[in-house]
């Protein structure tokens, strides 16, 4: 870090030659006299001095906060030499907007004095966001040098999608053979009760249903449906997006995504994540707290990768989308590649439900407005909606989101279509 | 309040020709001067207010030029002091804005300015006093060796001033 001169330098050097030239042309000693102060000022404001060395350490309060929490960054500056004015600036990051306090300090420092600096960040939206550290000025007597530098503090914030709570996800068609909050059809271990036959040896007592017996003369028991998990495909549509930055249908797709991962773990079945663009990414289903892990980070990194090239779901393997897993698939339905996919996953029998994810409305906040968006907003919602009728004609489960409303609400129709199709 | 004191040293500024010679020609020229130092203060662009005080500083040497007065250094150094705050503060306050300010800065850099002006009015008044001790002495000299070394002597001081600036320190 060294001195530079600043364009100050250039207005005192014109105000001082301005009072020489006028001295001279006029004969006056007074206007000689004037430039005396501007020429002093710009000698002394010269510094021949190295700029004192400055010690800067920058932490954030975490490294992990959902979209909308806050992060409070606080630097601690200590200075060996007096600094008599000192300026930092800590670029904002983009979808990150300033809470409390500002990123942008001068300070003054005394020999062997530490002083902290706090500023508290809003994370808009999904990002890897990584605060570099801040640019250092320090300024001269007169701001006539500077001498800039910027502080390496690389630290990443990891800003994962908002978990909205979904009362009521889809429920899946089929279980698997662990211990979850799905009721199986199948008969076993279980407390919701189902059909009630003769007593057989072997029964427990505490099986016996009373009332059953005393009515037909002969024990019966009352047999008990399985709790059972169940494996959850969350397929994400990254072949295409629109909308401003931070309000994509991308973003849209991957807060509904996270969501759902979020409540069906809380219902310990087993989730994994497919994100099906320019590149197929997966996560393996699995279940606890570290799988919601994997798939938060997964889908944070999730974005729109051009490609030409279709790619197949018999690329995916079994282990990654098991044959008789729920696949809820997050789309804006604008690439024909996807509709493809899933046409050809609900026609391999696969327990699929579609969250139509509208790009209308973030289509409609990256144009201005106008009468003549307006209409094509509406035209385009009427032309998507046939579009999804279509799709239903074609036996495929269509769920209409609009991505500014709750996916609960969204989700509550189809709750009610799916409350009695549970198979085994 | 960067803003308000700048306003201040700008109607100081104008005020100096104004006092000299409160006459029509001076008077257009100074409120001109204060018209663009005043826009460059509120805007808090330094090279708007660096026109202002050109202009000022013209206004000024017209009245001198037409009233004549007798030589006075101490006003005249006032003036340069005053050109010399106007730019620093006006520059600070242009960099600041926004930001926020550490409650001991403002203090420090206005001690700071007011210690480089001192030295400035000081250094005027070494000048003036050397002028005054000088002049006889100089009397007798014909005038093209005067010329010639208050020529050469500019030019060595002009060539001095901008190495100094433009040097980058070690």
């Amino acid at each position: 870090m060294s001195w530079r001169p600043t364009a100050l330098n250039v207005s005192f050097l014109t105000l001082a030659g301005w009072a020489l030239f006028l001295g001279v042309l006029t004969g006056r000693a007074d206007l000689v006299v004037v430039a005396v102060p501007l020429v002093v000022a710009l000698v002394v404001g010269r510094r021949a001095a190295a700029p004192p060395a400055l010690r800067i350490d920058q932490e954030a309060s975490a490294d992990r906060v959902f979209e909308a929490e806050r992060v409070t960054v606080s630097l601690r500056l200590r200075a060996d030499a007096p600094v008599p004015l000192v300026e930092l600036l800590q670029p904002l990051p983009p979808r990150v907007r300033l809470e409390r306090g500002c990123n942008h300090v001068f300070l003054a420092l005394r020999a062997g004095e530490e002083v902290r600096w706090e500023f508290t960040l809003r994370c808009e939206g999904r990002q890897r966001l990584r605060l570099g550290g801040p640019h250092v000025r320090q300024w001269g007597p007169l701001g006539l040098t500077a001498a800039e530098t910027r502080h390496r503090a690389p630290q990443a914030v990891a800003v994962y999608p908002h978990l909205a709570p979904l009362r009521h996800p889809p429920r899946p068609v089929r279980t698997q053979t662990f211990v979850g909050n799905h009721v199986s059809p199948a008969q076993g271990e279980g407390i919701e009760p189902g059909d009630i036959r003769p007593f057989a040896p072997g029964d427990h007592v505490r099986h016996v249903n009373w009332r059953a017996t005393l009515r037909l003369g002969t024990l019966h028991v009352t047999q008990h449906h399985r709790e059972r998990n169940a494996d959850v495909v969350l397929l994400l549509d990254t072949l295409s997006e629109v909308g401003p930055p931070g309000a994509t249908v991308v973003d849209v797709a991957v807060r509904g995504a996270a969501a759902l991962a979020a409540a069906y773990l809380a219902r310990k079945d087993r989730v994994g994540l497919i994100e099906y663009g320019g590149q197929l990414r997966w996560v393996r289903p699995g279940s606890g707290r570290a799988q919601l892990q994997r798939l938060l980070d997964t889908l944070l990194d999730a974005s729109v990768v051009f490609t030409y090239v279709t790619r197949d779901v018999d690329l995916i393997p079994p282990r990654i989308l098991p044959p008789q897993a729920l696949v809820v698939a997050l789309s804006p339905l604008l690439d024909p590649r996807f509709v493809r996919a899933a046409t050809d996953l609900a026609a391999r029998g696969f327990d699929l439900v579609v969250i139509a994810v509208s790009p209308v409305g973030p289509a409609r906040a990256a144009v201005p407005r106008g009468a003549v968006a307006d209409v094509a907003a509406r035209l385009w919602a009427l032309e998507r909606r046939v579009q999804l009728d279509e799709f239903r004609r074609r036996g495929l489960t269509v769920v209409d989101w609009d991505g500014a409303g709750p996916l609960d609400v969204a989700l509550a129709a189809l709750r009610r279509r799916r409350r009695h199709r549970v198979l085994a | 309040m960067l803003r308000a004191a700048a306003l201040g040293l700008v109607a100081a500024l104008v005020a100096f020709p104004l006092a000299v010679l409160p006459s029509p020609p001076v008077t257009w020229v100074a409120g001109a001067a204060l018209a663009l130092a005043g826009a460059g203060v509120l805007g808090r662009l330094v090279p708007l207010v660096t026109a202002g005080a050109s202009l000022a500083l013209i206004a000024h040497a017209l009245a001198l030029v037409i009233a004549r007065p007798a030589v006075d250094a101490v006003a005249a150094a006032a003036f340069g002091a005053t050109l010399v705050l106007l730019l620093a503060l006006v520059h600070f306050a242009a960099r600041v804005r926004g930001a926020e300010v550490g409650p001991s800065v403002v203090a420090a850099q206005v001690r700071r300015w007011l210690a480089v002006v001192a030295a400035g009015v000081v250094a005027a008044g070494v000048l003036a006093a050397g002028g005054a001790v000088l002049g006889p002495a100089l009397g007798g000299a014909t005038l093209p060796v005067v010329v010639v070394a208050a020529g050469l002597g500019a030019l060595i001081a002009a060539a001095g001033l901008v190495a100094l600036v433009t040097r980058r320190p070690g």
